[in-house]
């Protein structure tokens, strides 16, 4: 076994050439990072806002309209009225809104003569992704119309302010952008890795290859080498088009950033090559690639769905997956400027991850054709 | 290249998956010679290829090399042996040149060496004018020669290669033939498998093998002679009828 850096550069040039004459491969690693944050920037916002809300105002005094005067002007509601309360039941059956808003007559009344004025609402439980944000909007627009009404602030005995630590607007760009280097860094690694791989397998030039004096760890480090440098180039194109296009801000250390996203992206193409080792076909390799690699990243990474509110299995479940790991970096990289000591615990688990499926990865590529 | 090499294979058992694809097969290989590992599909003669290669390792049996009859390690010789898979083994994407370069550098091969050999194997295999075509789009025959020429950068003292003209034309098989002549002319011991019985008469020494065993060895018209038919077609037929 002697390791010869001129052997490894040789495949690693020859894989390049591979990956620039490809352009299935270059159009995934160039435009998907760019794709990703455009679609996830834009289109999808946790931030609800302009929710329909369906009105029916069966009182029609100065107190009803100045409580609808409150929910229209708050910016988060859209106001339609409807003429009867089944109405406005029609109106979340047919998805015309979110929400509804039912003022019984004598309203005011009850107010007036000293009682407390009771309205409904009514929420769409359906899609339970708008009625967490909604019920917060409606607790402070019911203080603030009470407050309107009433014309005073009434004391209050205990006062509690609630100031939003690191993302001060809540902005959800904020919290999913920097969990898109997690992402694009998953996808791009594990699967053009495995699919490499697997093609050298499938055409047979893996066999020739073996019988030439290439050691395993050379043919290793020279096919994994160009597709490091595209994980790294779409890291690179993450990061730019947070910071300009959705001026998001980085507070941490970009040393820190940069290391998590190499242990996390070496962790990643250990295991696509471990993939493409087991599979040596190149169909069988993407579907583990996708099963392996992308639906952690995506479902139990904390992407999307907080790993605080899973069950106590996919919590624990979560620990060995280098993506949970690598998106507490990376969000806390961005927004809470986290050093290395507070994000101790998630490097570690990244290094020792890493080196646990290099390892693997090594010991089952063999220099053999043996079944 | 004054030593002589020469590979024994030694009571050599294969199980590949639920198939017996070598069955006890002995066979000596010795320099200078074209040896030709004759069989139908389905003998065991690329199973037979990779063992002696150390790409699959014996159940039971050995393969061992020999310099001027003394016992060498598998990986003291390793350098100067060289393998031209069946299979389509190059990058459809790379051309003729980028291939050279490639295995050059696999193999260490220094700069004036490099050079020299390039123009030599460009002129013997007649590729020269296509050295900045693409692998994928030459015809069968130059392809397989392109396979050879990868293979005899590094001066190999060993090739092996299995079933070279498979799926080739009348005429480039004929040329393909006559590179290897020149090679067994500058004492390379060539080993070649074929499933093509009439290029049996072609090589020096024949090993005939079916279901991974032995069947006959010797050379050509010996062979024949002995038993009494006039082809290898044959020869083959009449094993069929005595195993059956």
């Amino acid at each position: 076994m002697s390791f010869r850096w001129s052997r490894a550069a040789a495949i690693a040039q020859k894989e390049m050439y591979h990956v620039l004459r490809d352009r299935f491969t270059l159009t995934l690693a160039l435009g998907l990072p760019v794709f990703m944050v455009f679609t996830f920037g834009f289109a999808i916002e946790f931030n609800v806002k302009n929710v329909p809300l369906a009105v029916h105002d069966a009182d029609k005094t100065q107190t009803s309209r100045r409580v609808i005067d409150t929910f229209g002007s708050s910016g988060y509601f859209l106001v339609d009225p409807v003429v009867s309360p089944a109405a406005a039941q029609q109106a979340i059956d047919g998805d015309r809104s979110r929400a509804a808003l039912v003022i019984p007559g004598g309203f005011q009344k009850d107010l007036l003569s000293g009682g407390v004025a009771k309205a409904q609402l009514l929420l769409d439980g359906s899609d339970n992704s708008t009625v967490g944000p909604i019920l917060g909007y409606v607790a402070s627009i019911e203080a603030i119309a009470s407050r309107r009404i009433a014309d005073f602030d009434p004391p209050k005995p205990i006062e509690i302010h609630t100031r939003f630590l690191f993302n001060p607007e809540l902005n959800s760009r904020w919290f999913v952008i920097p969990g898109l280097a997690v992402a694009v860094l998953a996808i791009l690694a594990v699967l053009l890795t495995a699919l490499t791989v697997a093609r050298e397998w499938e055409n047979g030039s893996m066999e020739l290859l073996l019988s030439t004096p290439a050691e395993p760890l050379e043919i290793i480090v020279g096919k994994l080498a160009p597709y490091a440098v595209l994980g790294l180039v779409g890291l690179a194109f993450v990061y730019v088009i947070s910071r300009t296009v959705f001026a998001l801000p980085f507070r941490g250390s970009h040393v820190l950033f940069v290391l998590g996203g190499i242990l996390f992206l070496a962790t990643y193409l250990a295991l696509g090559l471990l993939i493409s080792v087991l599979t040596r076909r190149q169909q069988i390799a993407m579907q583990l690639a996708m099963m392996a690699g992308m639906i952690p990243a995506f479902l139990l990474s904390g992407f999307i769905f907080p790993i605080a509110s899973m069950p106590a299995f996919f919590r624990y479940l979560t620990m060995v997956l280098p993506a949970r790991w690598f998106m507490t970096i990376a969000r806390d990289s961005y927004l809470k400027g986290s050093t290395l000591v507070e994000m101790g615990t998630a490097f570690l688990a990244l290094g020792v991850l890493c080196v646990i499926i290099i390892a693997i990865a090594a010991r089952k590529f063999k220099k053999d054709l043996e079944p | 290249m004054a030593t002589s090499i020469a590979i024994r294979v030694h009571e050599v058992h294969k199980k590949l998956g639920t198939t017996q694809a070598l069955a006890g097969v002995s066979l000596q290989f010795e320099r200078g010679r074209m040896h030709g590992v004759i069989g139908p599909e389905g003998a065991g003669k690329t199973t037979l290829m990779r063992t002696v290669l150390g790409l699959l390792t014996p159940d039971a049996g050995s393969v061992g090399f020999y310099r001027d009859g003394v016992p060498l390690r598998f990986e003291e010789i390793r350098a100067s042996v060289a393998y031209m898979p069946q299979t389509q083994s190059l990058y459809a994407d790379l051309s003729i040149d980028e291939h050279l370069e490639f295995f050059r550098k696999l193999y260490g091969i220094d700069a004036a060496e490099y050079r020299a050999r390039r123009k030599e194997l460009l002129e013997i295999t007649q590729l020269g004018p296509f050295v900045e075509r693409a692998a994928g789009k030459l015809s069968g025959g130059m392809y397989k020669k392109l396979g050879l020429m990868c293979a005899l950068l590094r001066s190999p003292e060993v090739m092996l290669l299995d079933e070279p003209t498979n799926g080739v034309d009348p005429i480039s098989r004929r040329e393909f033939w006559d590179l290897l002549y020149r090679l067994a002319d500058r004492g390379i011991l060539i080993i070649i498998t074929t499933a093509y019985m009439d290029e049996a008469e072609r090589c020096s020494v024949v090993h005939l093998i079916a279901r991974g065993k032995t069947v006959a060895e010797g050379e050509p018209r010996e062979l024949l002679a002995r038993a009494h038919v006039s082809s290898f077609d044959q020869l083959f037929l009449r094993q069929d009828e005595v195993a059956s």
